[in-house]
């Protein structure tokens, strides 16, 4: 029976202890313990949701890149597509234009092959003529009027005609 | 024998029950004369001061109480037994322990490092273990503002408790005038708590459940008022039964080891290495037990704080 009487004694030697850890403990040591745990879970909340902010503006940022580079090579495509159609079309005129001025060329080089052919073929009636003329005089001799001149020369310029002409 | 053991009692002790008690440690090696022996160690024994006086005066429980009061033999009133004197490295030890965790802390909160290591990580782990799972998942978030009590209530016990496993050490928490006086201190803490968040008239009107028939009020109130004077007994003697019993324990094995190496003979040879393994057992059990009775008594403490809190609701 006397194991569960308690002695006074030690009671108020636990009732000292009590005191003494009262005040150490609950005033002095836990608020130092519970301030830091404290400053450390909103430290942490903190963190988070700035991790959390840089998470989602990063995000952002590589959506907005993203549509930029898309842009950037949507336009570097249709600079280069112009600068394809652009050179073509550059081609093209300068083919046409080359094409034109030898054609021009062509024609003027025709027309002077013409000119001079004619002017050779004018030099060559003439030339026979007078030749006809002194081979007559020479095998008629001075019978011949001036009428009878004049009407041979037109005939056979006549048939020297009509021969150029085949 | 070496668990139970109480080594300061060898130098201090002037009685002749106990002088006695050691001169036959070294002859006699019975099982009885060994068991009778832990019996007066485990037993609540003055250290110094007025012993006898003590020690007769356990006989009549009542007179101990009111000679407690006399105020001229103060000195006498701290008289360490073997318990209480245990009980104060306990204590050094926590006060020690929470002051090298706070200073850690300050530190760390200067230079704004808020990694947990080192003393102050297993102070909060403590700290976090009293003040989230048992103050603030029993009474709510307001809970946090009973911690420093609850706090103070868990770690003493919990110091005490594992103190006591380390071999010649007894716990302060095996005897009752420990536990029954932290009993009361909760007690009178929880309802001042009630008083003071109620007023006296609604808390005491309380006591009476609302929806009582008129004839049974006094009944039901008496019953409520010996229930509520019966929490700081049971808190007290659930505690002291399971680090006096753990004690018995290890110390009976411890006995059985001793003696079987002493006066070896074929059972002994059976006996011996059982008993040291159930002394391995307990050691573990002990050290189990210290905690969850901490962790009980805590937890009660809190569950009484909050039934006072919420009186005025039921």
């Amino acid at each position: 029976m006397d194991k569960i009487i308690p002695i006074s004694v030690e009671l108020f030697v636990n009732l000292a202890a009590f005191v003494v850890l009262f005040l150490l403990l609950g005033k002095f040591a836990f608020p130092s313990i519970t301030k830091m745990m404290d400053e450390r879970a909103s430290k942490i909340r903190e963190s988070l949701e700035k991790a959390e902010d840089t998470r989602v503006e990063a995000e952002r940022l590589l959506d907005e890149y993203k549509v930029q580079m898309a842009e950037a090579r949507a336009e570097a495509a249709q600079v280069i597509e112009q600068g394809r159609k652009v050179a073509e079309s550059m081609k093209a005129e300068i083919v046409a234009k080359a094409k034109v001025e030898a054609e021009a060329e062509k024609t003027k080089a025709i027309e002077a092959i013409k000119a001079e052919k004619a002017a050779a073929t004018a030099e060559l009636q003439r030339e026979v003529a007078d030749l006809s003329v002194a081979v007559a005089s020479k095998i008629i001799g001075s019978s011949l009027t001036k009428k009878d001149h004049e009407a041979l020369i037109d005939k056979y310029l006549a048939e020297v005609g009509s021969l150029n002409e085949n | 024998m070496s668990g139970t053991t109480a080594e300061p009692a060898e130098g201090e002790v002037t009685a002749t029950e106990e002088v006695e008690g050691h001169g036959g440690e070294e002859q006699e090696y019975t099982l009885s004369s060994r068991i009778e022996h832990l019996n007066h160690e485990l037993s609540v024994l003055a250290l110094w001061g007025p012993l006898e006086e003590q020690q007769a005066e356990h006989a009549e429980p009542m007179s101990v109480v009111s000679s407690s009061w006399n105020l001229g033999s103060l000195a006498s009133n701290f008289t360490l037994t073997n318990y209480t004197f245990w009980m104060m490295p306990a204590v050094l030890l926590l006060v020690l322990f929470f002051m090298a965790a706070r200073s850690a802390a300050k530190v760390s909160l200067a230079k704004a490092d808020y990694v947990p290591k080192g003393i102050l990580n297993v102070a909060e782990a403590g700290v976090d273990l009293v003040r989230g799972n048992i103050c603030t998942d029993v009474m709510g978030p307001e809970g946090a503002k009973y911690f420093p009590f609850v706090g103070t209530v868990f770690f003493f016990v919990l110091f005490n408790n594992l103190l006591g496993n380390i071999p010649p050490a007894l716990p302060g928490t095996g005897t009752l005038g420990t536990t029954f006086l932290w009993g009361i201190i909760v007690f009178v803490v929880y309802n001042g708590i009630g008083i003071k968040k109620n007023g006296l008239g609604r808390y005491m009107k309380s006591f009476i459940p609302s929806g009582t028939p008129g004839a049974m009020k006094p009944l039901i109130f008496l019953l409520e008022i010996v229930s509520h004077f019966l929490r700081p007994i049971t808190l007290g003697i659930r505690l002291y039964a399971n680090m006096y019993a753990g004690h018995i324990m290890l110390g009976v094995f411890a006995i059985f080891c001793a003696v079987a190496i002493k006066n070896f003979t074929p059972v002994g040879a059976v006996v011996l290495p059982l008993s040291f393994l159930m002394q391995v057992v307990l050691r573990a059990f002990e050290l189990f037990v210290a905690v969850l009775q901490a962790y009980i008594f805590s937890i009660l403490t809190a569950v009484y704080i909050n039934g006072a809190l919420h009186a005025a609701e039921h």
